[in-house]
């Protein structure tokens, strides 16, 4: 029977939609491994998602929400504890960084960046050539090691025990890393490559202040709210937005393009996304030869009332 | 009167004393560190070829380029004056060579030998001598007052001004009472027509034999003084040009076209790749540096210099000169090791600098001594990409997707053809003795833009019953954007691979869409075993117009202008082609931006610029855009892919209606 534990990453006092994903690929009767906040609030959602325990993790060491040598330490110590045969993240950028550190501490075969894994089988599933192939990468380490690309499978609702519990691992670093400072990002949005829902305005959004219109909708989505490089050139929005080849390359479940002409430059970024939407006034735009559904129409007019029916 | 005689007689053999000491001391300093220069030159150890070919038209080159004056004179202002000053300075030589041996032997008079040859050569040279002063008059003028912000205006310009201007007045003073002094079998009286006026204004005949003397000898130091200073000067300032400008427009690059160094990347032995340091230059690039006289004409074109980006050429190479310098000591000593990177804290050159470049070859084209620069900016990124893994974050996308799918934005590399999709385009595969191979390119493949462009140029292939048939999937991107974003291995395995599939055909020739992919094609492949007839379709549809063969229908399209696509024009000089065909389908005027032909601006899209983000300044394509409204042309047309995207973005932020078009797209609505 496989022991499965999953590293939960947490954002503004919530679960991360992306660790439920992982969740879900796991199965019922996981545990649920949060570093170092207390598990409480996460309880509800957590067992929700076919949890059994919820264990707060924390080393005699340190802090291990903000040292991930240390993290990689308590969560190696952690899989021992637990007996685990199976211990997946997400394919994010704290858990690239973690899990490659895991990965050489324990001198355990890591396979990254799964759109599905068996962790029965130990057998992690990754998407070659821009999904044209796939690898079944199969582990034969008493501990399979993965990390599950963001969005790649839906949470799941599992009904799990949800019980809390703590562990404290007897482990410290070398010393080699050193936090000196932690900066906060400027506002608690959500980070694009990893949203489920994208909404993004184009040129013709005219003005940074007219994103107020787009995140009124992302809001009520759950969505990230994303940019054009036309867009972000005319200053309208900042680099850390821009969805495209020079940008962000995303593929969230729900892309809606407004005022975005589709150029191939712009959809190369976001090719991927499993169903994309278009709002644009020329009906002649380039997007509406690429999207699911498309909207012919002023985007200042479409989408208050979408944010209005949500 | 004997007092004074003994005393002519010590100043004589004085002067000769002090004359022999000062030349030896200049020349033998001045052939120190020219020989030190040479040195450094023989020491770095970059490849380049030694041997020199085509020496006949080497030799027309040093005729038309340096005697001729031809590359100086292409800003005609400056290089006017330029060439007044070449022939002034070069003609006084003799005579100043002539008056340092009288120093040292005062009966020494080589027009003993042909006096009437010498005389005239005496009077031209006095003459191109005063024409030195109009020349430093507009150098100064310009330096001055007009101040161009590509020029250095330094102390060493300056300097260099002083020093000259004084070596010339001094020849016309000593001309002058030489002519006045009592001949010894010789007669200077009457040869030389400005400073014999000089004699007249000063009213030389009335003077004392001595003080003639007396101001002889005065204008004799001052000159000599200041010519040996300027000697002494020469190899370590700007001015080294006077040396090194000849030998590298003798071994400059003879056609317009060239291919990337190609680099062995298969090279087990290689403990580098690309230029990333001093002693990896070529020697042919050392005398690039040396060569370089600061003109600015590189700055003054160059598109990244002009939209506030660090980049100027001018700096680069200048920059890079300093730091061989610098380094000189450790390169002739041997010791490479110790040499400093290029790319390093306060270096020369920093990543801003280094990735700005769009390979547009506007300094090249402009330099007056044949510099090239690019040579080093594409080695420099190649040794970034391949050594360092230093190169844009956002170029790491692109090369996947070249990588995985042979094209820049990572589409399925088997939909390559579906743009042609309903169309009688036929592929290779189906059809292997096709005449004409029609490489697509990525752009005209996946772009939608490109892709309608693809499909104008395919039903215009269909009018004129060529035998053509495309790629398709089995094609590749061409490898310029990978190569000259620095990443040799990439675009060499694109290359390879192309090369591959292209000889399974051996088409009898090779239509090319883009620019880009013609100019690889054309001058990169043959180096990888493709080495076939390739042209761009300007040049093909162009000819099948004028031969008769496509039948247009001309009409009034309104004003158009024409934006030269760098890499038709500067890489391979085709600038009229594609003129002559909106001249035969346009009965409405034509109008040129002003910067066109060899001085066109670049869109900002090549040298991988198209898939990095512009950052610093003004975008290119949004000025090169503001250049194209300013023609209150109704169409611009355009003959590449990337100019098309960039101009259309641009036009839209301008806020302008212009339309744009490709040439395809133009010949395609001619001949419906």
């Amino acid at each position: 029977m496989a022991n499965t534990g999953i590293v939960i990453e947490t954002e503004n006092g919530q679960v991360k939609e992306t660790s439920l994903g992982v969740m879900a690929a796991a199965g019922s009767e996981v545990v649920a491994l949060v570093l170092g906040a207390d598990p409480a609030p996460f309880k509800e959602t957590l067992a929700a998602h076919g949890a059994a325990q919820i264990i707060t993790l924390s080393a005699t060491g340190g802090d291990v929400a903000q040292n991930p040598d240390l993290a990689a330490l308590a969560l190696a110590a952690a899989a021992k504890e637990f007996n685990l045969t199976a211990l997946l993240g997400t394919a994010s950028a704290p858990g690239k960084d973690l899990f490659a550190r895991l990965a050489a501490d324990l001198d355990h075969p890591l396979v990254s960046d799964c759109i599905r894994v068996d962790v029965g089988e130990k057998v992690g599933v990754k998407s070659h050539f821009s999904g044209k192939t796939f690898a079944k990468i199969k582990v034969s380490a008493d501990l399979f090691l993965a990390t599950v690309r963001p969005n790649a499978i839906e949470p799941a609702e599992l009904a799990g025990a949800g019980e809390l519990g703590s562990f404290e691992a007897d482990a410290a670093t070398d010393g080699s890393l050193k936090i000196l400072e932690i900066k906060a990002d400027a506002g608690g949005k959500m980070d694009l490559t990893e949203a489920p829902v994208i909404v993004t305005g184009g040129r013709a959004i005219g003005s940074a202040d007219n994103y107020a219109v787009l995140q009124a909708c992302a809001d009520k989505l759950g969505a990230a709210v994303g940019a054009s490089r036309a867009a972000v050139d005319a200053g309208y929005a900042d680099h850390s937005m821009q969805v495209g080849q020079t940008g962000k390359t995303v593929s969230p479940r729900l892309y809606i393009a407004c005022g975005v002409s589709g150029a191939v430059q712009h959809f190369a970024g976001m090719k991927t996304s499993k169903v994309i939407v278009a709002v644009n006034e020329d009906k002649d735009a380039p997007i509406f030869a690429k999207c699911d559904y498309g909207i012919v129409g002023d985007l200042f007019e479409v989408i208050p009332k979408l944010t209005e029916k949500l | 009167m004997r007092e004074k005689g003994r005393f002519m007689e010590n100043y004589v053999v004085m002067k000769s004393v002090i004359m022999a000491l000062a030349l030896v001391g200049a020349f033998g300093y001045f052939a120190k560190q020219t020989g030190r220069l040479y040195r450094i030159m023989m020491a770095v150890e970059g490849d380049a070829p030694k041997a020199v070919d085509r020496l006949g038209e080497r030799i027309q080159v040093l005729f038309t380029d340096v005697l001729g004056q031809r590359n100086v004179r292409r800003k005609l202002g400056p290089g006017l004056a330029h060439t007044l000053i070449f022939f002034g300075f070069l003609a006084i030589q003799p005579h100043s060579l002539e008056l340092m041996i009288q120093g040292v032997i005062p009966a020494f008079h080589p027009g003993w030998l042909v006096p009437g040859l010498y005389k005239g050569y005496l009077f031209a040279a006095d003459i191109l001598g005063t024409f030195v002063l109009v020349g430093f008059a507009a150098a100064l003028y310009r330096r001055l007052v007009v101040r161009p912000d590509y020029l250095t205006l330094g102390r060493d310009a300056n300097l260099i001004i002083l020093f000259t201007t004084v070596i010339v007045v001094t020849f016309r003073w000593i001309n002058a009472f030489m002519a006045a002094l009592p001949g010894n079998g010789f007669s200077y009286a009457g040869v030389f027509p400005v400073s014999g006026m000089i004699a007249g204004l000063l009213g030389l005949e009335s003077w004392s034999p001595q003080a003639i003397r007396v101001g002889y000898e005065t204008g004799y130091w001052i000159h000599m003084v200041t010519i040996l200073g300027f000697l002494v000067y020469i190899p370590s300032s700007k001015h080294l040009h006077l040396l090194a400008a000849a030998p590298n427009v003798f071994f400059k690059r003879l056609d317009t076209e060239k291919a990337m160094v190609k680099t062995d990347i298969e090279d087990e032995e290689a403990e580098t790749f690309g230029l990333g340091k001093a002693s990896e230059f070529t020697w042919h690039q050392v005398l690039n540096l040396y060569a370089c006289t600061e003109c600015g004409r590189c700055q003054e074109l160059c598109p990244a210099a002009s939209t506030g980006k660090p980049l100027s050429p001018k700096e680069l190479i200048h920059a890079l000169k300093v730091d061989l310098l610098d380094q000189s000591e450790t390169i002739l000593a041997g010791e490479t090791d110790g040499v400093e990177p290029l790319m390093r804290e306060n270096g020369p050159v920093t990543e801003d600098i280094l990735w700005a470049c769009t390979s547009c070859r506007a300094c090249e084209n402009i330099c007056p001594v044949s510099n090239e620069h690019l040579d080093f900016v594409l080695e420099m990124r190649k040794h970034q990409v391949l050594m360092e893994a230093a190169f844009p974050p956002e170029m790491q996308e692109t090369f996947t997707n070249m990588e995985n799918q042979g094209n820049p934005w990572g589409f399925a590399a088997d939909t390559r053809a579906d743009w042609a999709k309903g169309m009688d385009v036929p592929l290779m595969a189906e059809k292997p003795d096709a005449k004409v191979l029609w490489f697509v390119g990525c752009a005209g493949s996946f772009d939608d833009r490109g892709k309608k462009i693809s499909q104008a140029t395919a039903r215009v292939l269909n009018r004129a019953g060529v035998d053509f048939a495309i790629l398709g999937p089995e094609e590749a991107c061409n490898g310029d954007m990978a190569r000259r974003s620095g990443n040799e291995y990439l675009g060499q395995m694109m290359i390879q691979q192309n090369v591959e599939t292209i000889n399974q055909y051996k088409p009898e020739l090779i239509l090319t869409g883009c620019p880009h992919c013609f100019n690889t094609l054309k001058n990169e492949y043959p180096e990888f075993g493709a080495d076939y007839e390739v042209v761009h379709y300007t040049e093909y549809f162009n000819t099948l117009i004028q031969d008769g063969r496509l039948k247009v229908t001309a009409s009034d399209l309104g004003k158009l202008t024409f934006h030269d696509s760098c890499y038709l024009g500067r890489w391979n000089d085709i600038y009229e082609a594609p003129r002559q065909i909106l001249d035969s389908v346009n009965t409405g005027e034509r109008c040129e931006t002003d910067r066109h032909h060899d001085q066109g601006f670049c869109c900002g899209a090549g040298g991988g610029r198209m898939f990095m983000e512009e950052t610093i300044g003004d975008r290119i394509n949004n000025q090169r855009a503001l250049q194209v409204a300013e023609t209150g042309a109704e169409t611009v047309a355009a003959a590449c892919p990337f100019c098309i995207t960039m101009l259309n973005d641009g036009l839209v932020e301008a806020g302008s209606k212009m339309a744009v078009k490709d040439i395809a797209e133009i010949i395609d609505e001619a001949t419906a």
